[in-house]
């Protein structure tokens, strides 16, 4: 069919440009628009997160006591408190003129507070501080905290599944490779594996071995890495299983070439579609079970935060500050929703056969 | 087939076997005891408390003593809730879970297999897209979230479901609505986008142009044809979803403070409490290998092309 080495035809022997694998990944990508968006806003928050000791945000853990529970606003900081407190003040009055003379007390102690509050901000050099998305019950910024917390969940998501991936990918690799009785040893483990049930000992390991504090961070990496590589270990086996008879194995294995050389050179690189499309997926899974663990109250300890431990503190106070809760809740949705739309995206645009799987 | 379920459920003893001896040491060499966070006490109460529990023996001994126990189910003492043992808070905290849990993974299948329904026959119009949409919000937003945000706005600014608390509460059955809806959330999610995958699989196979070749009428094609063949994906996720909802609902009990298995398994880990993490463990291993023989097994009768081997 081919009538020269470079140049290819289709069935009406029209010339076409070969086209390489990635490339006709890339072209399927782009014109998925939802994929694309979710792209975008993935390296945004990546952006964001690397770049943000340099980003003239404010620091994460300073706490100004002055002011606690700021609503998001674009005023100074100051002027944000004295017209809550103005407002709380005009509040109590009302309530007396309706007559309610038993707020009395409550009026003047307001008062007083209220002349303090006035004081206080026009010496102190932080009324001038604006905070966007508002403060915590510490008055720490909440927009700082949201994007050091997506620093500490997007690290979590990406050891875990960095850690994941070499475990579940050299497991598979092997057990395909050599197959047999070794083959079926290695799966079995995994199989029982498969019965534990994951998070609890997730939890276990957490509550056991976090007996500081200081070093939960690398704990909850080693929990999570231990029982997560074992789906990436299925795929990459069967994976193997199916491409390992194939010809140019044969071709390279005739030619000499050693096992470890024929799994890595040759039959990994055959995969990479599978596991990226793991890995998108896999990300934001591990961000969740982080955050999931930090919400129970066995994740990251203070002053740092992630996500989930944002998310936590926010609902304590979530009916008077909702700000609190919503505005690490919606960063993490947001950056959730877009891994996984990416990851939909990668995986229609890599691998087609399987477009529209859930 | 008989011979296939016997060897099926021979199958699951080794499993169990190691799940109950993997837990056991994994909890045994975590630095601390049951008893290494209480008031400093002098040696010889220390060593009469060890002594009560069996505490001082070689750990193989207790092993071997407490995997005895357990063939005979009997789960021993527990460390922290001294009054009771653990088959006792056992029997009180799972029923509320199990309830919890059947409840939202009903909501679950009954509305996400509609949803794929309805979406997958409505390709690409604004109902796929809407229920689509939807569908990715539930996998994306976590229990946590979905859960407050809830609370917040039905029990806290429109007052009509109550903020927390269980069915035996004032509220009565009102009480299980939010943390059943928050709990189903993401199984709906998962459910609807694989039901309507697969639907718009089997929509496209020869059997259902035979079908409707036949004359047949679409609802009769779409329920009796398509649906047969389109729901296996979804009996096979119900085993390992079951066991999911499990572990989500230790979220939903500590938001909601319902008095389930989970909150005492978050709380007896902190305490090391050793019998009871160990009974709790055998209980969720057991629910999620037990699930995933009961859906291996319906699956076979529903698939006539799995082996039976």
């Amino acid at each position: 069919m081919a009538n020269s080495i470079n140049k290819s035809v289709n069935e009406f022997n029209q010339q076409v440009k070969p086209v390489s694998l990635w490339a006709d990944a890339w072209r399927r990508l782009v014109k998925n628009r939802m994929a694309l968006v979710g792209l975008w806003i993935v390296i945004l928050f990546g952006a964001v997160a690397l770049l943000a000791p340099v980003l003239p945000i404010y620091d994460y853990a300073h706490q100004e006591i002055m002011f606690q529970n700021i609503p998001p606003s674009l005023r100074p900081a100051g002027e944000v408190a004295i017209s809550q407190a103005q407002k709380h003040l005009d509040h109590i009055q009302a309530l007396i003129k309706e007559g309610r003379s038993d707020l009395q007390p409550d009026f003047e102690k307001a008062t007083t507070d209220f002349a303090a509050l006035q004081q206080m901000v026009r010496e102190s050099p932080a009324a001038n501080n604006v905070y966007i998305l508002g403060t915590d019950y510490l008055g720490r910024d909440m927009l700082a905290r949201t994007i050091y917390g997506g620093r500490i969940s997007m690290l979590v998501g990406l050891v875990g599944t960095v850690t994941a991936i070499l475990l579940g990918v050299i497991y598979g690799a092997i057990a395909g490779y050599v197959g047999g009785r070794i083959d079926n040893l290695m799966m079995r483990f995994v199989d029982i594996m498969y019965g534990l049930p994951y998070m609890l000992i997730v939890i276990i390991l957490m509550a056991m071995f976090n007996r500081e504090g200081s070093s939960s961070i690398v704990i909850i990496f080693v929990a999570i890495a231990l029982v997560s590589w074992l789906t990436i270990a299925r795929v990459v086996r069967g994976q193997i299983i199916s491409l390992k008879n194939a010809e140019f194995i044969e071709a390279a294995r005739s030619m000499g070439a050693s096992a470890t050389r024929i799994v890595f050179k040759y039959l990994l690189p055959n995969i990479l579609g599978v596991i990226i499309i793991f890995t998108t997926l896999a990300i934001p899974s591990f961000i969740m079970a982080e955050s999931f663990l930090s919400y129970l109250g066995l994740g990251i300890s203070a002053p740092l935060a992630s996500w989930g431990t944002l998310v936590a503190d926010g609902v304590q106070g979530m009916e008077l500050y909702p700000w609190r809760l919503l505005v690490p809740a919606l960063a993490m949705t947001m950056f959730l929703f877009a891994m996984n739309f990416l990851g939909d995206g990668l995986r229609d645009a890599l691998d087609p056969q399987s477009k529209n799987r859930a | 087939m008989t011979k296939f379920i016997f060897r099926r459920f021979v199958s699951l003893i080794p499993t169990m076997f190691v799940i109950v001896t993997l837990s056991f040491f994994l909890i045994r060499v975590a630095p601390g005891g049951p008893f290494s966070s209480e008031r400093h006490v002098s040696e010889q109460i220390q060593q009469n408390l060890l002594k009560k529990y069996h505490m001082d023996e070689p750990l193989y001994k207790q092993y071997l003593r407490y995997f005895g126990d357990v063939l005979r189910g009997d789960f021993g003492p527990s460390f922290s809730y001294k009054e009771n043992t653990v088959n006792d808070l056992v029997s009180l905290t799972f029923p509320v879970s199990i309830m919890l849990g059947v409840t939202a993974l009903s909501i679950a299948v009954f509305f996400g297999i509609s949803v794929g329904i309805i979406s997958s026959l409505r390709q690409n119009k604004w109902q796929d897209y809407g229920a689509m949409s939807i569908a990715v919000i539930g996998i994306s937003v976590p229990l946590f979230v979905t859960g407050p945000l809830l609370q917040l706005i039905f029990a806290m600014k429109l007052h009509i479901l109550p903020v927390a608390g269980w069915i035996n509460g004032r509220s009565g059955i009102l009480a299980l609505i939010l943390p059943a809806i928050t709990l189903s959330f993401p199984y709906f999610a998962y459910i609807a986008r694989m039901s309507r995958a697969s639907i718009l699989e089997v929509l496209r196979a020869d059997y259902v142009r035979t079908a409707r070749a036949k004359g047949l009428k679409e609802s009769v094609v779409v329920a009796k044809h398509v649906l047969k063949g389109a729901l296996l994906p979804v009996v096979s996720y119900l085993g390992p979803a079951f066991a999911d909802i499990i572990t989500g609902s230790l979220v939903v009990e500590s938001t909601f403070a319902i008095p389930g298995i989970g909150r005492i398994f978050v709380q007896s880990s902190l305490n090391r409490d050793y019998t009871l993490i160990m009974a709790t463990i055998i209980i969720f291993s057991l629910i999620l290998v037990v699930m995933n023989f009961l859906v291996d097994i319906i699956y076979s009768f529903l698939d006539p092309r799995i082996a039976y081997k």
